[in-house]
């Protein structure tokens, strides 16, 4: 009920078309680098999936962490800016449910912007990694792309086929489970403040204060705005893809509890 | 709690640091009347609402409306009231019409209150129209129409009728009038006029710098101010005058003046103290 009601406020606000547009914006990033530059990479030794993210994710992330800034404040400026929000507070709608359906909604677009990365990553193996030795890389060393396939049987093309989805999804599905902490922080930011132009600007400050960080340390990597810009193979390398995600899904856990709490500690304040 | 009160205070406070913004305030709301609200900007009438609807935690004394009782019955006390606080709220980027049925679904409330809110505030023809794009007259009936949709059994109106013309004055302190009898609802209605309030409210309520002057009917505020000295011919003058006297009565006034209204309040809750004061020559005639 609360996600549907969510679904209806965001009728003429443009926050499903920012979605759109970031993550198409995102996907093009790896076609106009391979366009540019193919000869660069497709010389690479080492599976297409991972020198693609190498080349690209970077920006990426960047791309979406923006995007998701911009709609998470967007969501919450629709309902600060004709107090549609104080409406609500006083129809019998628990704030929390409100909040965890902007959530949901945020979520399900992050998967569909990844989505359309992932697809981007598939058109571009299809497109300038079919002929190179690479090409067969990526099944030929089972957990380091992130798939398990065997080697044997590749040459199935339903079988590679099947093996290039997987690796991809799984690639897409560690990159959208680390977003979401950041997700769930930007929200909370929005959600505490009245004023976009001041969540819009923590949001952005975050991103480039953060951007520098080394990647080379699991504390500093699990800080929201820096995680995103890690890779699954980066971090399958290091094998430290299980307490990632569950520090990750802690981290998601966290920023909720701290929203409810905000919520709670509000109304003695205002 | 009494039942012929429908809401009550006891000893409702709200401190920012230390400014008190509502001082030990006991209302007491009959059912199925229409209760004003009086007090100058910044009396403490829109946090008194407030406190009323959650929207802000009170920091000393309790409240119960009709038999519930707040932050326990919370969600139970918001399904029975409709409200309109402060300004207008509402989605802007959403028409009139979609604004209400977003507030129907919440209610649980059929297809065709959206049409008859719309309708009770005369914005049926622009009931397409992004509420963004409304006149502040238009804004402040689709305000009022978020309120009264569902017909619920309390409305907290605070200053309803702020932006409107006169004409849309006149329609709206009318509806509020009529809805006790049309709705059998009970209405707490804010304003800083008294010949609005006077107009509309079976009883008042004055309230300056947070604390409640006079509670009663408009007979009664004429033999307070007559008691007191005060102008009793013209309503207003008279109001005029105590909120005067309040501000210029030294802090240990407050004391003097709880003692009598917290007798006017007994006379509420308990009538037998009243007529026994009356009967031994109490101040209320």
């Amino acid at each position: 009920m609360t996600l549907l009601l969510e679904c209806r406020k965001l009728k003429r606000t443009g926050i499903i078309p920012a979605f759109l547009a970031g993550g198409l914006l995102s996907a093009a990033v790896p076609i106009i680098n391979m366009a540019a530059r193919s000869s660069s990479y497709t010389s690479l030794s080492g599976d297409p999936l991972t020198i693609l993210l190498d080349s690209n994710w970077q920006m990426m992330a960047m791309l979406n962490i923006l995007t998701l800034i911009c709609t998470s404040c967007m969501m919450y400026h629709s309902e600060y800016a004709d107090n549609g929000i104080q409406k609500m507070d006083v129809l019998p709608v628990r704030p929390f449910g409100m909040f965890l359906g902007k959530t949901f909604i945020t979520a399900l677009s992050l998967a569909m912007m990844i989505l359309l990365e992932m697809a981007s990553f598939a058109l571009c193996m299809d497109h300038w990694f079919s002929g190179s030795d690479a090409s067969s890389a990526i099944f030929a060393i089972p957990g380091a792309s992130g798939t398990d396939f065997p080697v044997s049987g590749v040459s199935d093309s339903g079988a590679s086929f099947a093996g290039l989805a997987f690796s991809l999804l799984k690639a897409g599905g560690f990159q959208f489970l680390i977003l979401l902490p950041t997700a769930l922080l930007m929200l909370l930011i929005a959600s505490a403040c009245r004023n976009i132009w001041i969540s819009l600007g923590i949001g952005v400050i975050c991103v480039f204060a953060l951007m520098i960080l080394p990647q080379d340390s699991l504390i500093l990597n699990l800080i929201p705005f820096h995680t995103p810009y890690l890779t699954f193979p980066a971090v399958l390398q290091e094998e430290q893809i299980a307490p990632f995600l569950f520090a990750c899904t802690a981290e998601t856990l966290l920023f909720a509890f701290a929203e409810s709490l905000f919520l709670k500690v509000r109304r003695c304040f205002s | 709690m009494n039942r012929t009160n429908i809401i009550e205070t006891q000893h409702l406070t709200k401190s920012y640091g230390d400014f008190t913004a509502v001082s030990d305030l006991n209302l007491h709301i009959r059912r199925g009347s229409v209760y004003g609200f009086l007090g100058p900007n910044g009396a403490g009438k829109s946090t008194t609402m407030k406190m009323l609807l959650g929207l802000t935690r009170p920091t000393g004394g309790i409240f119960q409306i009709d038999g519930k009782s707040y932050p326990r019955d919370r969600v139970a006390i918001l399904r029975e009231i409709g409200s309109f606080i402060e300004a207008p709220a509402f989605y802007g980027n959403l028409t009139g019409e979609e604004n209400l049925d977003l507030i129907r679904r919440i209610l649980g409330l059929p297809k065709s209150s959206v049409e008859e809110a719309l309708d009770l505030v005369g914005l049926t023809q622009f009931r397409k129209r992004m509420a963004r794009k409304y006149s502040l007259g238009m804004k402040q009936r689709l305000g009022l129409a978020g309120a009264l949709i569902g017909r619920p059994p309390i409305l907290i109106l605070d200053e309803p009728t702020n932006g409107l013309d006169p004409v849309g004055i006149h329609e709206i302190r009318t509806l509020i009038r009529s809805l006790p009898k049309r709705y059998d609802c009970t209405v707490l209605v804010s304003s800083h006029l008294l010949p609005e309030v006077e107009l509309m409210a079976d009883d008042i309520g004055i309230l300056n710098h947070g604390r409640l002057l006079f509670e009663g009917t408009t007979d009664e505020l004429k033999q307070e101010a007559l008691s007191s000295g005060l102008p009793a011919d013209n309503l207003e003058e008279a109001f005029l005058a105590m909120i005067d006297e309040d501000n210029r009565r030294p802090e240990e006034a407050p004391g003097r003046r709880t003692d009598r209204r917290t007798e006017r309040q007994t006379d509420r809750t308990d009538p037998a103290s009243a007529r026994k004061r009356r009967t031994t020559g109490g101040e209320r005639k």
